[in-house]
């Protein structure tokens, strides 16, 4: 049975989740669109990602691009997994109340 | 982890928003530079058009799609560092060589029917970058393809029935139509 995931559930990351599954699984979006797409502040952002990535639901990519430092994140093989059942969890609440 | 079947409702309907708002953006995120690019070169050129020569004007636009080609690139490289797949690096270069080798047909084409006049030339050149459009609509955004109808069902009318007004026809519903699509899809999240 489908269980909800704390981690995710936090409105921020859910958000972020939600972001990073709609991408193509080869795919990753710079930290700043995902800034602007989320409209929250870098900080905020970054405690996150941080916290998702700690979690083992998302990958954090840092590299040059035409030399200026860019960061890349997108959701992993398990991010997806969690995320897919945390979503299943949610509609069989809602299914069943 | 216990949650209310409200917030469980209210979780989803976040979710199924934001999927929708990284849809567009990604989809559009680059389309509307196009479309207000491209939408004040017709503007321009097409006044062009109607208030000077044929020379002058064919100098005028040469120019203009110079400029629109450069900033075209620069757009193109730039959407492609938003959201970056190995796949996406391919189909960028594949959509840069259709739209090179599209014009290059379209000069030829121009080439094998001339001579042509300064009306029978925009409307070659309009239909050629519609189907353009069209393509890359059918390809990335099924939603591009339906204004690309528009402007080419607004260009043939107004070649066919306004033809005294023709290039100021295009130059505001066309060139005009594309800004304002642009501006429409910037402002839209």
């Amino acid at each position: 049975m489908a269980e909800l995931n704390e981690t995710i559930h936090q409105p921020v990351r859910l958000r972020i989740m939600a972001v990073l599954v709609t991408l193509k699984v080869d795919e990753e979006v710079d930290f700043t669109y995902l800034r602007d797409l989320l409209e929250v502040t870098d900080g905020n952002l970054g405690a996150h990602l941080r916290k998702l990535e700690e979690s083992g639901f998302i990958t954090i990519n840092k590299l040059f691009v035409d030399r200026k430092p860019r960061t890349f994140i997108s959701a992993n093989q398990e991010g997806r997994k969690v995320f897919a059942e945390h979503v299943a969890a949610l509609e069989s609440i809602l299914k069943n109340k | 982890m216990n949650i209310s079947p409200t917030e469980a409702e209210q979780a989803l309907e976040a979710i199924q928003n934001i999927m929708e708002k990284t849809r567009w953006a990604i989809l559009n995120s680059g389309a509307y530079i196009f479309q207000i690019v491209w939408g004040f070169i017709w503007l321009l050129g097409f006044l062009g058009n109607h208030f000077f020569d044929l020379k002058t004007s064919g100098f005028i636009w040469m120019g203009l799609d110079i400029l629109g080609g450069v900033l075209s690139v620069i757009v193109g490289i730039r959407m492609g560092q938003n959201v970056r797949s190995p796949s996406g690096t391919v189909i960028g270069k594949r959509i840069a060589w259709f739209w090179l080798l599209l014009f290059l047909y379209c000069f030829a084409l121009r080439a094998v029917v001339s001579p042509l006049d300064g009306k029978q030339m925009a409307m070659l050149i309009i239909l050629f970058v519609m189907i353009g459009w069209i393509a890359m609509g059918l390809l990335l955004s099924l939603d591009s393809v339906w204004w690309g109808l528009v402007i080419t069902s607004l260009s043939l009318i107004g070649y066919f029935l306004l033809p005294d007004i023709f290039y100021l026809w295009m130059a505001f519903l066309g060139g005009g139509g594309m800004i304002a699509l642009g501006i429409y899809i910037r402002y839209r999240w």
